[in-house]
């Protein structure tokens, strides 16, 4: 797809997708491509869902600096600095190729790495789009963090607040320490928070994956029907031909009966094929789209009883007296080493079965001479 | 009818039998509930007259084990009572194995659908390890899977509790596929690792969607690991651990003997060892690095259930599938619908006592023939 055909998709975003080294494409001769004339790779800006970054490009652009125009120099490319500045790479690589310098325009000091390429056409809503991402990836609570519809409401505005404070620069070390203290306060949270984003985006992703293989799987299975069909008919023809050439009865009549026979079976085969392919992929699509969503998929947990092994009430030492395993740790032949037998596990399943009934009160109820009668198993 | 009989018959009456649903070498499978709650049910009757000195070996294992363990990830053993000459052991009911899900071509595996398979089976592993019980024969076709998705082990008919020191236990046993080498080469002495290597058998097939190494005879077994594996040099499998200081009284000609002692051992040619990564090119690193070590060739080597668990393979993303949303096969979703026709209309309670209630129709005619005509007989005896 080409950056052309993509650049009013918004409608409110008139942008050109760049890509750098790409083969400049035919369709756009009516735009300038623009090009790069520095070396540095500009990072950063908006970027769309394919994860492209679109850049803003107006005929009438000006580098406020040097004043150099699209008309003076086609490959004009603006980027924008951190104080919401823009100038052209020309002037950045000039200015800034020696360290950080003050902006040309506001004074404050500018790294060239900091510039990003421009995406909307007021700076402002660039601005605003920078903060409220920054602020969303920390501010990232949600209903149920909180106790009450209220509590959230009030957290909303405070991140409205912030936000608001931060897009037009008013007390801006206030609004940074109340971020800090937020975020020293939710720390834990917000990690949390952004793995439940992971998971999501993951499950999309899947979910994406799986609706794209369904597709592909839908277009073989017709592509297959249609070819299918075509030999059917094929073969009917030649049938057809074989027929008329053979026998005697009326071409006529012979003919009719054939077209007839073969719309018959077009139309079984159709609505067979339409049915099929329809069952399946529903089915399949519906199964795991619906549970991706219902469901989420939890971290692994590797053992999830609470077992006791009574670990406390032994240790298990390296070796014991023990004549009855002696030939086997001598092991002469050493079999029972290459067959994989430990001796250490004989010895702990001893000691734990030892160990296992000590806690165990007397039971209590049988009277002495109750135990010798029928031995009556517990029930399940 | 004396106390044992009594709890036999009470026993008998809190399952009822329905349909045959399988049959195998020494055991018929039906269908069935719980009288009292509708509970779906599998009951294994035993076919215990054919064996000539009592009851099979395997009914034994099989009971002595399911009784022990429970465990979300084996299969349960709910009641066991005897009808006539047979055992009957009732077991939860489950609707498919993996392997007709690893057979289903229609379904496709994700990874984390890999990975939750392979977890569930370790979990239930681990549990029966950790209770001192070998499986001794996993594969794909003895792994349950239930409605809800959970893996269950089942079939504990060869299963067996490690042994004590010095007792022989048999090599023969787990299915051929999975076998792992020191079976095959006669080892009497062996332990938990044999299962491992099943695991990792079946984790490579989960991937491979076809037997990883399917031999044709015990021989071709062999050949078929090596293939994949590589031959095994004296050193990967050495039979003795490095000396060691207080080793010092033990023969120095046992310094490195390999594997070749073992009593079964034949060359079967040399094969070179070729990375997992050449068959598994869709595998993340995490992913062979476990399959690698459920199959080194050394058993103590081996990694063991517990370790195998706590393996970044599980902890990495994608997190393993949640059970319920886990691949189910066409067989297992059409019979889910049948079921859930049947539970709609179907009045469980009201069934009485199955087991008692299916004689084979030709005897019943016969004995109510009889019946009648003896009702008649004593209507007609006037003394």
């Amino acid at each position: 797809m080409s950056g052309a055909s993509r650049s009013n998709v918004g409608g409110w975003l008139r942008g050109t997708t760049i890509r750098k080294g790409a083969t400049p494409s035919t369709t756009r001769s009516a735009t300038p491509q623009v090009q790069s004339t520095s070396s540095t790779v500009f990072g950063g800006g908006v970027k769309d869902a394919s994860g492209r970054t679109s850049e803003f490009f107006s005929m009438d652009d000006q580098c406020p600096v040097c004043k150099s125009d699209r008309y003076l120099n086609p490959k004009l490319r603006l980027l924008v600095s951190s104080c919401y500045h823009k100038m052209c790479e020309s002037c950045i690589d000039r200015l800034f190729t020696l360290g950080p310098a003050p902006c040309p325009i506001c004074n404050k000091i500018l790294r060239k790495l900091a510039f990003i390429p421009q995406t909307f056409e007021d700076l402002v809503v660039e601005k605003e789009v920078a903060v409220r991402r920054k602020i969303a990836k920390e501010f990232n609570k949600r209903r149920e963090d909180f106790p009450d519809l209220r509590s959230y409401n009030d957290y909303l505005e405070e991140v409205e607040d912030i936000t608001f404070n931060l897009i037009n620069d008013i007390d801006i070390p206030q609004t940074e320490a109340r971020i800090a203290a937020y975020r020293k306060e939710n720390a834990s949270l917000i990690e949390r928070n952004l793995q439940r984003e992971e998971a999501y985006a993951q499950a999309l992703k899947e979910h994406e994956e799986a609706e794209k293989r369904e597709r592909q799987l839908r277009a073989d299975e017709l592509r297959r029907a249609e070819e299918e069909e075509r030999d059917a008919r094929e073969g009917e023809r030649r049938a057809l031909i074989d027929t008329l050439a053979q026998s005697d009865a009326d071409a006529g009549r012979l003919v009719a009966r054939s077209k007839a026979e073969a719309q018959k079976r077009a139309a079984a085969r159709t609505s067979a094929a339409a049915h099929a392919v329809q069952a399946s992929s529903a089915l399949l699509l519906r199964s795991r789209a619906a549970q991706g969503a219902a469901v989420p998929d939890v971290p692994h947990v590797a053992i999830q009883d609470d077992w006791y092994a009574y670990e406390d009430m032994f240790t298990l030492r390296p070796s014991y007296f023990d004549p009855a395993s002696d030939a086997v740790r001598r092991d002469r032949e050493g079999i029972m080493r290459a067959g994989g037998y430990r001796v250490e596990e004989a010895w702990e399943r001893a000691l734990r079965s030892a160990v296992a009934g000590l806690d165990l009160p007397p039971l209590v109820g049988l009277a002495a001479g109750q135990g010798d009668g029928d031995v009556v198993m517990a029930s399940v | 009818m004396d106390a044992v009989e009594k709890a036999n018959a009470a026993r008998q009456r809190r399952w009822t039998k329905d349909q045959k649903v399988g049959e195998g070498t020494y055991a018929v499978v039906y269908r069935g509930r719980e009288a009292a709650t509708g509970r779906r049910v599998a009951i294994k009757k035993l076919k215990v007259g054919q064996f000539k000195d009592g009851l099979d070996m395997s009914a034994i294992r099989e009971v002595k084990y399911l009784r022990e363990l429970r465990h979300p990830n084996v299969i349960e053993l709910l009641d066991v009572f005897s009808s006539k000459t047979n055992l009957n052991l009732v077991l939860e009911f489950l609707d498919s194995e993996l392997e007709a899900i690893i057979k289903d071509r229609t379904l496709v595996f994700l990874p984390a659908d890999i990975k939750s398979w392979i977890a569930m089976t370790f979990r239930g592993l681990e549990y029966c390890h950790r209770n001192f019980v070998l499986h001794r024969d996993l594969k794909p076709n003895n792994l349950l899977i239930a409605s809800d998705g959970q893996l269950k082990l089942a079939d504990f008919g060869l299963a067996r509790d490690f042994a004590d020191p010095g007792y022989k236990m048999t090599c023969q046993v787990i299915t051929r596929w999975y076998r792992p080498p020191e079976l095959l080469f006669g080892s009497r002495y062996y332990s938990t690792a044999v299962d491992i290597w099943s695991v990792g058998c079946i984790f490579a097939e989960l991937m491979l969607r076809t037997p990883y190494l399917p031999g044709e005879s015990d021989m071709d077994q062999l050949k078929t690991i090596f293939r994949a594996l590589g031959t095994p040099a004296e050193e990967d499998w050495p039979v003795r651990p490095p000396r060691t200081a207080s080793d010092d009284t033990l023969a120095d000609v046992h310094a490195l003997q390999g594997h070749t002692k073992l009593p079964d051992y034949v060359p079967v040619g040399q094969f070179p060892k070729t990375p997992l990564r050449d068959l598994f090119t869709a595998a993340s690193a995490d992913t062979l690095n476990l399959l690698g070590k459920c199959l080194v060739y050394e058993p103590r080597k081996r990694i063991s259930a517990k370790e195998a668990l706590n393996h970044p393979y599980f902890s990495a993303l994608p997190y393993p599938s949640h059970p319920s949303k886990l691949p189910k096969c066409a067989a297992q979703l059409a019979s889910a619908k049948v079921l859930e026709e049947v539970n709609g209309n179907v009045d469980p309670v009201g069934q009485g006592p199955g087991v008692k209630a299916a004689p084979p129709k030709r005897a019943k005619r016969k004995l109510s023939d009889d019946d009648i005509s003896r009702n008649i007989a004593r209507k007609l005896d006037f003394s």
